[in-house]
């Protein structure tokens, strides 16, 4: 077990190393330029790496089931150092950030975007039950707590929930990371797209504000002053956000979609 | 890990790992641009920092677990160590500025190799989702980010930013 984890720790060298000798690439792609930081690389390298098929041999002392237990258990504490990052990003800025702070609260009505977009085109796409989880926010601990409370996870909307919690902890940075600079080119100032990357989960917002920092790196500290702020106002509001606001939003929605149906 | 051993000192060293990692990957980062943040004593100051700060998050975490008010104890452990660093943070100017020596990139490196990793044994999940919600997804994750973007921009533009 202990020499085990001495593979994974030489292995996140290895990994760490390639990730930044590919750097940050801009990639243009019809009208917009998406960038690719080592971040993504590092994580496409593990996950591919980890597909079953190559965990023979050596691979199975990196990949062991107590390594990548190890490195689930303790994701949240390797993120800690970051959080404190932001601490500091947040203070320099602080009287800014309060004398607009109405502005920071407004965007996370934005957060019920997941439902007055998300619901319509799962209907469409013959969804029901499991589009009540599958839209209620981005599936992260909140909703998936307030989802097995109210319906347990073995029923529709529990497996709504659950789908898109696996689809955002396998691929929410790299989408983030990704759409963040397209949003960019669409016009839209950098403080708000900062303020915008506190969705609630932290390696989404780390990947969202990263892009913006590798972007506009004349910007780095007001970027990541607006994105820590923002993330912290959705870890407290978030859930009222969710209990108050798009649950019951939803659900009318809902039943004035499907009407007639049942 | 070996069992027994106290669970502070466990978090101790996962700590120490991941400012060791972000080191590393500074001095990577340097390696390939010379012009990138540079390492100096006061990026092992800011790391330092960084580390103590978590440490005492976690601290104030678990002591927040005896509090009564529910929402107070689901409050996650990643928010009260940037309130900690926050205050501390402006109560001296000194830990912003070792903490600014740490370069921003080279702390999420590092935690997006270990999420990659812990996620290994979930990419067989991915056969229980259809394509259906797949799409729902990206509609979901594209809702709440431009639906606060647009928000955000509005509310500049009104407060004449």
């Amino acid at each position: 077990m202990k020499g085990n984890l001495l593979y994974l720790i030489a292995f996140a060298l290895i990994v760490i190393f390639v990730a930044e000798m590919i750097g940050f690439q801009m990639l243009p792609i019809g009208g917009f330029t998406i960038g690719l930081l080592p971040l993504v690389f590092a994580i496409i390298i593990t996950m591919v790496l980890g597909l079953k098929i190559f965990r023979k041999g050596f691979w199975k002392k990196v990949y062991s089931e107590g390594n990548i237990n190890f490195s689930s258990k303790y994701l949240i504490f390797i993120m800690l150092p970051l959080m404190a990052r932001y601490g500091a990003d947040v203070a320099p800025h602080i009287r800014e950030i309060l004398s607009i702070g109405w502005v920071f609260i407004i965007q996370e009505l934005g957060n019920l975007g997941t439902v007055l977009i998300g619901l319509p085109i799962a209907i469409m796409l013959g969804l029901r039950r499991e589009a009540i989880g599958a839209t209620l926010g981005i599936g992260r601990e909140g909703e998936l707590a307030y989802i097995s409370e109210k319906y347990t996870l073995e029923s529709k909307e529990g497996r709504g929930v659950l789908s898109i919690y696996i689809i955002g902890t396998l691929f929410g940075a790299i989408f983030f990371s990704v759409f963040a600079p397209i949003l960019m080119d669409l016009g839209i100032q950098v403080e708000a797209l900062a303020m915008a990357s506190g969705v609630g989960s932290g390696s989404m917002m780390s990947a969202a504000s990263a892009t913006l920092v590798a972007t506009v790196p004349d910007m780095e500290s007001t970027i990541l002053a607006y994105a820590s702020a923002s993330q912290l106002l959705t870890s407290f509001l978030g859930t009222f956000t969710m209990v108050f606001l798009a649950a019951p939003l939803q659900q009318f929605m809902y039943k004035l979609m499907v009407r007639g149906e049942e | 890990m070996a069992t027994g051993m106290n669970k502070y000192v466990k978090y101790g060293l996962v700590l120490l790992l991941s400012i060791g990692l972000i080191l590393f990957t500074q001095e990577i980062k340097l390696l390939k641009n010379p012009e990138s943040t540079p390492v100096t004593a006061m990026t092992l100051y800011g790391l330092v920092t960084l580390w103590a700060f978590s440490m005492i998050g976690i601290f104030v975490s678990d002591l927040m677990q005896h509090v009564r008010v529910k929402f107070i104890r689901d409050f996650p452990i990643l928010g009260w160590v940037s309130l900690t660093s926050l205050v501390f943070c402006l109560a001296s100017d000194f830990f912003v500025q070792a903490v600014s020596a740490v370069d921003f990139l080279s702390i999420t490196t590092p935690i997006l190799t270990f999420a990659g990793i812990s996620v290994a044994n979930r990419l067989v999940d991915l056969r229980k989702t259809s394509w259906k919600i797949a799409i729902v997804a990206i509609f979901v994750f594209t809702g709440t980010y431009v639906g606060s973007a647009l928000l955000a921009q509005l509310g500049l533009f009104l407060a004449g930013n």
